[in-house]
């Protein structure tokens, strides 16, 4: 195959800027109303409508989380039955790890990868359109089963045999794993998505080492999703089985082990914690670069301890174990790897202390977000290496003091980061700027909340107190502190009540904000905000690392894409040299009705086995039409293969 | 109100192994704050201090362009302090963790125990070779002082986790395997521990406690236990023996010396030496045993144990024999 | 590389010479066909480990009373499997050639070639000589063939479904493109299925 030259100058009359765009504007657009929203095929409305969705879960995560806090608040309390509080901290862990972390960070991912690349859109447009409906379908299913008091109650580790067949009886562990297959397709779909388009689509001049860092962690998060992934979804295939079709996989009267199922789904479980955080820390270089004025210190190294954590990431999962009788030397191994796992994320926070260092920074809200980050993380992280021994381990393991450790690694280390990449991020999504004075207020109560109500856990952990349980004795001492980790949770709420003022406020009303209201770093910050359906009309060439801030006047641009079609530009993976040019389909409804046949099929498995082959046959029709073109698929292509010169 | 001395926290240690872990939380703890004082006292140092009119140029640039020397070296000297902190925490962690696991010296004297978890209580043996020096109870374990024990766990449902803070860490108990355990207590009193891994509706009011004894009447309690229960003497007791044998009762409990042998529910052969009831959910009093008997399910509701229509009458005898379980 | 386009006051790089149509590694599709062989292939991978993992709890595997499975119907087919690999190649050389002829007859090989996998497979499942609610024994092994036989139950409807699409008036150019891509995919399939055949019907044998 010969590599087709980069032909200067093209066949036609060269167009000027206004009509280019005005041409893609009518190709790249989308159809009105409600078909039409279905149908999109932008990775920026796909990226909005995951962002939409992972915060209402975030805030009906936080009210189950508020329900088990006011029952908590007192001893002996019996506001929530047992069963009740069972179904909230099950529907709370899941809903906050499965549909709310790991989206969110996606989300940014599918809105700014493409952004930060040069890119018009991502890989396959209509599958990321898929993924998001399977998304939305699984968590509608979690909240449903709530609402008929028929949640999940077996935590969202779900162990067995508490889950299994013998001690779970009904559906509620069944609406569990098919909650978890929803997800996992969909996360999988968005890994897929931006490796992809990491790889393929960068502009041209964008090399390895030009790569953003917020780019590069989210493609070891990508990676870590797709082997990650999987081993939770067999276990989740597994544990159905076991209930379904009476398979023995975690049956020790005939061979299964329960054992199988805690290294399966730790093996899933360690990296999706990473999973979660390392696109935090990408946030963080890409807000502290901005605020500083200068390109985050050491970008080798910051990319190398990405991936060295991503790699890391998977050597741990077995400290999730060390209760259950694990041999001595594995015991030895494990702690060590945990430990070791805190140098990569330690020599990240140095480089970016150096950066801040001999930086000339802007305190805006995404900076404190940025600064409380380390303040919280290193908290979490201390008490992670704590927990890392193994004799310490077995006192605190399963207590409260990991509700603490979790909770700030998780709040501390991914929620602020995420808080901070909004208010940063907000302006270029919507074109509107947040209030910066009700973001300081907000973020305030945050930081006091979150230390209000998690700090005092540590404590709680360390004097006796079991987690998972719906009360507490009177005697046991830990009213007071509960009572006031409830009073932190209140806290929290109200803070999040003031970011939905604060973006309810800028969406109606909130100063314009212009492409570049930071002087940001990263390409996203030289298209619109909100940004036109295809990003840039003329994809710019990325002279340096940092490629808006050495983009010279001159710099050059990418012409010749068609303007009366949805074609993009595909390069090189190494060196990102124009290489080909492919057709983009237009907006399509299949994905939709497929992403429904797909809720058919595995929601029908809570139900029987039969759901399998009927199932797969209803998704195979909407499958075959989504790939079959139809006559103006056909003339497009014709029309951009006619004009190939080879 | 349910009284215990020796609390059940880890930092409130009454044995070698909860005191060697506590010294581990000491030592880290200690380290932790310091690492964390420096690291923040670096970034608000980094945050607010005086710039050099290069580091307050707003002309984006590379960090690593403005950076002297001084800083790489400072980053570089952070990350091997980071490696060497890491490296002593994984040197201390082994030294506390070996002696811990390690069997307990003597082992020909260690005292062995059974405990087997249920949904939601603690099946306790002391296994013999002789039948007849085998002892049953149920959520209250009495070991001896100054001897180690060694507890070896199971579980004939759901995966539970053995822990009583003051004195060791937690095992779980995994259907299908045995683990174990060993801890010794010097001190006497009463113990407090729960169960650390979730197992269901009242995985929050599976307690026991461990009673730690000297030797003397370790063994006194052990040969009381080992007697079958008596026939009451009193008739308002006797009575109650026939409630007991008429009702579902017999259908989960054993009381030996009485046809009851049942292994479902925990074994009331010596119920009322007990200081306890239901998983250390409730003291061993007369209205709270009569108020479990007739409705559990509104104590620990989801528990196996049904609830009982029984005359008043019948209660009152019946209580009079349970208490006279000795 | 750059023109000058007049109007644009700055230089350019001209990409509009670029082909549409690539194969392998420069299209796109190819990274999504690689994508869906990563993560079947881990799932698959998944099933070993526990495969392996529940192996170690038994004392004899098969474990007591469950026959060894038998060996003549797996091994014709996983030979059948890994020959066909040929075939999948010239479907490969047909579709670069641009050969929208024997590109399509290739297919419909493929495509008897995956049915033919399929009864095959039925045979698989019979020579297993356990059902899957026996013991966890059972349960591994027949969830493995199983997964495996839902790739080729897939791959049989893509198979179809690209043939009649290349047959149709609908077809384009790039079509061919993701023929070779099912090519690529075939080997993957076939590739996972040998371990896999070693393992479940070979491993009592061999692993004593």
């Amino acid at each position: 195959m010969t590599t087709q030259a980069v032909r200067p100058g093209s066949t036609a009359t060269a167009p000027d800027e206004a009509e280019v765009r005005a041409a893609l504007d009518a190709s790249w657009g989308r159809p009105v109303g409600l078909l039409g929203w279905i149908s999109t095929v932008d990775h920026k409305d796909v990226a909005r409508r995951y962002l939409v969705t992972a915060f209402v879960f975030f805030i009906l995560g936080g009210l189950d989380a508020a329900l088990m806090r006011i029952q908590l608040a007192r001893p002996e309390n019996r506001f929530l039955t047992p069963d009740q509080y069972n179904q909230l901290f099950t529907v709370h862990g899941t809903t906050m790890m499965f549909l709310f972390a790991v989206p969110v960070m996606t989300a940014m991912g599918l809105y700014f990868v493409p952004l930060m690349i040069g890119a018009r859109n991502v890989s396959f447009p209509r599958l990321n359109n898929y993924g998001y409906w399977v998304y939305l379908i699984g968590g509608v299913l979690l909240y449903v089963s709530l609402f008929v008091n028929s949640a999940p109650d077996t935590g969202w580790f779900s162990y067995v045999p508490l889950a299994g067949p013998g001690y779970t009886p009904g559906k509620r562990a069944d609406i569990y794993a098919q909650t978890v297959t929803f997800t996992e397709i969909s996360a999988l779909i968005t890994a897929v998505e931006i490796i992809v388009t990491v790889f393929k689509h960068r502009a041209p001049g964008m090399t390895l080492n030009r790569i953003p860092l917020f780019v590069w962690a989210m493609l070891v998060t990508s990676f870590m999703i797709l082997f990650a992934m999987p081993w939770v979804a067999t276990a989740s295939l597994f544990l159905a089985a076991d209930r379904l079709i009476a398979t023995h996989f975690f049956n020790p009267a005939e061979g299964g082990d329960p054992m199988l199922w805690q290294h399966l789904f730790w093996f899933f479980g360690h990296p999706e914690v990473y999973i979660i955080f390392i696109p935090a820390l990408g946030m963080i270089s890409s807000i502290l670069a901005t605020f500083t004025r200068r390109e985050v210190f050491g970008y080798p190294v910051m990319v190398l301890s990405l991936v060295a954590t991503g790699f890391l990431g998977f050597g741990l999962w077995v400290h999730h174990m060390f209760a259950t009788g694990i041999p001595q030397l594995g015991q030895s191994y494990f702690t060590a790897a945990s430990a070791m796992i805190a140098i990569p994320s330690g020599v990240q926070i140095f480089c970016w202390i150096a950066t801040l260092w001999v930086g000339r920074p802007r305190w805006t809200v995404p900076m404190l977000y940025a600064t409380a980050f380390v303040v919280l993380f290193l908290i979490g992280g201390l008490s992670g290496v704590m927990v890392a021994s193994v004799p310490f381990d077995l006192q605190v393991h399963d207590t409260y003091f990991v509700v603490a450790h979790l909770h700030y690694v998780l709040l501390g280390g991914a929620v602020f980061p995420l808080f901070g990449a909004f208010y940063y991020w907000f302006p270029k999504i919507t074109g509107r700027m947040l209030d910066e004075r009700l973001g300081r207020w907000q973020f305030g109560l945050f930081f006091a909340g979150v230390n209000l109500t998690f700090f005092p856990m540590h404590y709680l952990g360390l004097h006796g107190m079991p987690r998972r349980v719906y009360t507490y004795l009177l005697e046991s001492g830990w009213g007071d502190l509960n009572l006031l980790a409830t009073a932190g949770a209140v806290t929290i709420a109200a803070s999040v009540l003031l970011f939905i003022l604060n973006v309810v406020r800028a969406l109606r009303a909130g100063p314009l904000a212009g492409n570049d209201p930071w002087g940001g770093e990263t390409l996203e910050w030289l298209a619109e905000s909100p940004p036109r359906p295809y990003n840039f009309a003329f994809q710019p060439v990325v002279q340096g690392r940092a490629a808006l801030w050495s983009r010279t006047p001159d710099a050059p641009v990418v012409v010749g894409l068609r303007t009366d079609m949805r074609e993009v530009l595909v390069t090189t993976v190494m060196d990102a040299a124009p290489d080909n040019r492919h057709r983009h389909p237009d907006p399509d409804r299949m994905p939709f009705v497929a992403a429904l046949a797909t809720g058919v099929l595995f929601i029908s498995l809570v139900f029987t086995p039969w759901g399998l082959p009927v199932g797969a046959l209803l998704l195979a029709v909407p499958m075959i039409l989504w790939g079959w073109p139809n006559e103006e698929d056909n003339e497009k292509q014709r029309r951009q293969e006619r004009e190939t010169v080879t | 109100m349910i009284e215990w001395s020796g609390l059940h926290s880890a930092l409130d240690p009454f044995g070698p192994q909860a005191a060697r872990v506590h010294g581990l939380w000491r030592f880290l703890w200690i380290v932790s704050l310091a690492v964390y004082v420096l690291v923040i006292a670096a970034l608000a140092w980094a945050a607010l201090r005086r710039r050099t009119p290069a580091e307050a140029d707003p002309t984006p640039r590379p960090a690593a362009e403005v950076a002297g020397p001084a800083l790489r070296t400072t980053i570089v000297g952070a990350t091997v302090a980071t490696v060497l902190i890491l490296f002593v925490f994984l040197v201390v962690d082994l030294a506390t963790g070996r002696p811990l696991t390690a069997a307990p010296r003597g082992g020909r004297g260690a005292l062995e125990i059974e405990v087997t978890g249920h949904q939601w209580w603690w099946q306790v043996e002391y296994p013999s070779s002789r039948p007849d020096l085998r002892v049953v109870t149920a959520n209250e374990i009495h070991v001896p002082t100054g001897r180690p024990v060694v507890v070896t766990l199971t579980s004939t449902d759901v995966i539970h986790s053995f822990w009583p803070p003051s004195l060791v860490g937690k095992r779980d108990m995994i259907p299908g395997e045995k683990t174990s355990v060993w801890f010794q207590a010097d001190t006497p009193g009463v113990y407090r521990g729960q169960c650390a891994e979730f197992c269901g509706y009242q995985h929050a009011k599976m307690a026991f406690q461990i009673v730690a004894e000297p030797a003397e009447q370790f063994e006194r309690w052990m040969a009381r236990q080992r007697d079958s229960a008596r026939t009451p003497a009193d008739s308002l007791a006797l009575r109650g023996q026939e409630v007991f044998l008429a009702t579902s009762c017999v259908m989960c409990h054993t009381v030996r010396g009485t046809p009851a042998g049942s292994r479902i529910g925990p074994d009331l052969t010596h119920l009322a030496s007990r200081r306890t009831i239901a998983a250390g959910s409730l003291p061993n009093t007369r209205g709270a045993l009569a108020g479990w008997i007739v409705d559990p399910q509104s104590i620990k509701p989801g528990t196996r144990m049904p609830s009982n229509q029984i005359e008043p009458d019948d209660l009152q005898a019946l209580l009079a024999y349970l208490e006279s379980l000795k | 590389m750059s023109g000058i386009q007049p109007s644009l006051q700055r230089s350019t790089i001209d990409v509009a010479g670029l082909p549409t149509t690539v194969f392998g590694p420069r299209d796109i599709m190819w990274w999504g066909t690689l994508g869906f062989l990563v993560i079947e292939g881990t799932t698959l991978f998944i099933c070993v480990a526990a495969y392996f993992f529940l192996w170690r709890n038994e004392a004899t595997w098969p474990p007591e009373h469950t026959l060894r499975p038998s060996l003549f119907w797996p091994t014709v087919h996983v030979l059948f499997l890994a020959a066909s690999n040929l075939l999948a190649r010239q479907l490969s050389k047909a579709a670069h050639a641009l050969d929208e002829h024997r590109t399509r007859r290739w297919l419909l090989v493929l495509a008897a070639v995956a049915a033919v996998s399929l009864a095959l497979r039925w045979q698989d499942f019979l020579a297993l000589n356990a059902r899957w609610d026996t013991n966890a024994y059972g349960s591994i092994v027949w969830l493995t063939v199983g997964l495996h036989a839902t790739l080729i139950a897939a791959e049989l409807g893509e198979l179809c479904l690209m043939y009649a699409l290349l047959a149709s008036e609908r077809r384009e150019e790039r079509h061919l493109a993701d023929a070779s891509d099912v090519a690529f995919y075939w080997y993957g399939l076939t590739l996972f299925w040998v371990p896999l055949y070693v393992m479940i019907y070979l491993g009592p044998r061999l692993l004593r």
